[in-house]
């Protein structure tokens, strides 16, 4: 696998991720605007 | 004074979550996603793909749950209704909401096969039916057994297909048969963190894969993670590599389907859908990026090498997942243990798909006909079962290729162009943007209101002239049916114009009913 091969797959699998876990975060701590 | 009997609700979010989430997560996740990214760009295809996802399917999802939520609220759950509460000036506006009842309908007639072929393999893996099967010709030849589609040493008819068939659609209506709380939020409330389990095993079993065959030192798991991943940009000049990235995130949602805008109208007037949606189409990604993008073609790569891969990545989706999957499993240790894992795998992603293919159709029956969800899912269960029948005898014809051209793309993008200019140029954008927060956890970036009142409906208007012109004219007009296949396509054509025409008449009686007891009311 080539650096940029290594790179999208990090960035990808990171941003995924990290969306995951933030949106599972605040369904858990269910904090409400109103 | 008429009583309507109260609508069935969600137990919890975290269970409207999995449920939508398990609707999105599908066979395509696993085998559609790896062989587009691989075909077209490599790394280079996930930027096409996540501008798609920000562009078109995270707002679709956020237009759905919040429509679906909307419509709930007037004790409607599927578009029908739904569209008539928004536009309740426009008289024909409830007839384009038919297609989230017809749509849905049609997949399920042909994806609660499919699913069936999953779960056959699972039971074929356990009793080591294609166990001493070695190579590419003999799979497929028992794949060809198995559907029928020809008579060989492996499959002497199509009972066993047939058989496997019944038990799935048996399973696909007493999950339905027992509502949304009792049946399918049981279901996905232990499918979906199952499916996840399976997913993460067999995925390390892949990465720790190494290089299995010494002598070969380039068939290594990196150079298979590099098939899929290392980027070739000059594939980003080709505007078709943009419309399959748009496509998948497009088919890998569900959205523009029916089922979110069902789903979400057994969430109550208080219940957020920002981040609930965000969530699902996250868990959705999770399963299809990471754990689809580090199964099937980093296997395949280790075992077959750098030339045939390429051959396979093109070779179609039911190849990969029957053909070249259990050649790959049946050569690894504990083969019977991995390969059940698959295809049990594949067919938990496809019954959380199915259940929810079919609630709209019972949902309608009972919304707006006013009759017993048990009732409805016994008309649902013979009229399905009916409708299942072509697809299964007639497969070598293409009717399951006509009825997901039809149902399964066609349709889907006409009818989120629909629900997006309606939320957005009808309801309006400052409306749409309060009833999308009502009781949010999170509020949408507010690049989110251009988005949607714009891009999203030009990206749709664009992706449906692009494919008419250059994809769907030749499928329309049946270019690339043989002379043989003809009348069945044109049958098939005929019956689903009937299935439509049948709605449209449900609609109208519906609607007449609801004025005449209204008229009694006053």
């Amino acid at each position: 696998m080539t650096a940029g091969g290594w790179i999208f797959m990090v960035i990808s699998w990171g941003a995924i991720l990290l969306l995951a876990i933030f949106c599972f975060w605040k369904v858990f701590t269910k904090k409400r605007l109103e | 004074m008429v009583q309507k009997k109260a609508r069935d609700t969600w137990g919890s979010r975290l269970a409207v979550i999995m449920a939508v989430a398990g609707s999105a997560v599908g066979l395509g996740n696993f085998l559609r996603f790896p062989a587009k990214a691989a075909a077209n760009g490599g790394g280079a295809f996930m930027i096409p793909y996540f501008i798609a996802l920000f562009l078109l399917g995270i707002p679709l999802m956020w237009i759905e749950w919040t429509l679906g939520r909307f419509g709930g609220g007037f004790e409607h759950g599927t578009a029908p209704g739904i569209f008539h509460s928004i536009w309740q000036k426009n008289r024909f506006i409830k007839y384009f909401g038919i297609i989230g009842i017809f749509g849905p309908l049609i997949i399920f007639i042909y994806y609660t096969y499919i699913e069936s072929w999953t779960l056959a393999y699972s039971f074929f893996a356990l009793s080591g039916k294609y166990r001493a099967l070695a190579d590419q010709a003999a799979m497929k030849s028992f794949l060809s057994g198995f559907q029928g589609l020809e008579k060989n040493q492996y499959f002497s008819s199509l009972a066993p297909a047939y058989l496997f068939f019944l038990a799935t659609f048996f399973l696909n209506i007493v999950v339905i048969y027992y509502g949304i709380r009792g049946g399918i939020e049981r279901l996905c409330k232990w499918a979906m963190p199952a499916l996840f389990i399976f997913g993460a095993i067999l995925m390390v079993r892949v990465l720790t894969l190494g290089t299995p065959d010494l002598s070969k030192p380039d068939w290594n798991i990196f150079n298979g993670l590099g098939f899929l991943w290392n980027p070739d940009f000059s594939a980003l000049k080709n505007p078709k590599v943009w419309l399959e990235a748009a496509g998948q995130v497009f088919f890998t949602l569900s959205v523009g389907i029916g089922v979110i805008l069902t789903y979400a109208s057994y969430l109550s007037k208080g219940d957020d859908v920002v981040l609930s949606g965000l969530t699902a189409s996250s868990t959705n990604e999770v399963a299809e990026v990471i754990l689809g993008g580090s199964i099937i073609i980093p296997a395949a790569f280790v075992f077959f090498g750098p030339l045939d891969i390429q051959s396979i990545a093109r070779s179609g989706v039911f190849n990969l997942g029957f053909v070249t999957m259990p050649l790959v499993l049946n050569k690894l240790p504990l083969a019977t243990a991995f390969a059940f894992l698959w295809f049990f795998l594949l067919f938990l992603a496809g019954v959380t798909s199915s259940v929810s293919l079919a609630q709209p159709a019972v949902a309608f029956m009972e919304d707006e006909f006013d009759i017993s969800r048990k009732k409805a899912v016994w008309i649902f269960s013979i009229v399905a079962f009916i409708l299942c029948q072509p697809a299964i005898f007639f497969l070598k014809n293409g009717v399951v290729d006509e009825l997901d051209f039809w149902g399964g793309t066609f349709f889907l993008v006409v009818f989120a162009t629909v629900e997006t200019i309606l939320f957005g140029w009808v309801f309006g954008m400052e409306k749409a943007w309060d009833e999308i927060h009502k009781g949010a956890d999170m509020r949408v970036p507010r690049v989110y209101k251009f988005i949607i009142k714009y891009i999203t409906p030009l990206f749709l208007l664009f992706i449906l002239s692009w494919w008419l012109l250059k994809e769907w004219l030749p499928i329309i007009f049946m270019r690339n049916v043989s002379v043989a296949n003809r009348p069945y396509i044109f049958a098939t054509r005929i019956g689903l114009l009937a299935i439509f025409l049948i709605l449209g008449m449900m609609v109208r009686i519906a609607w007449r009913k609801k004025r005449v007891l209204e008229g009694k009311l006053r």
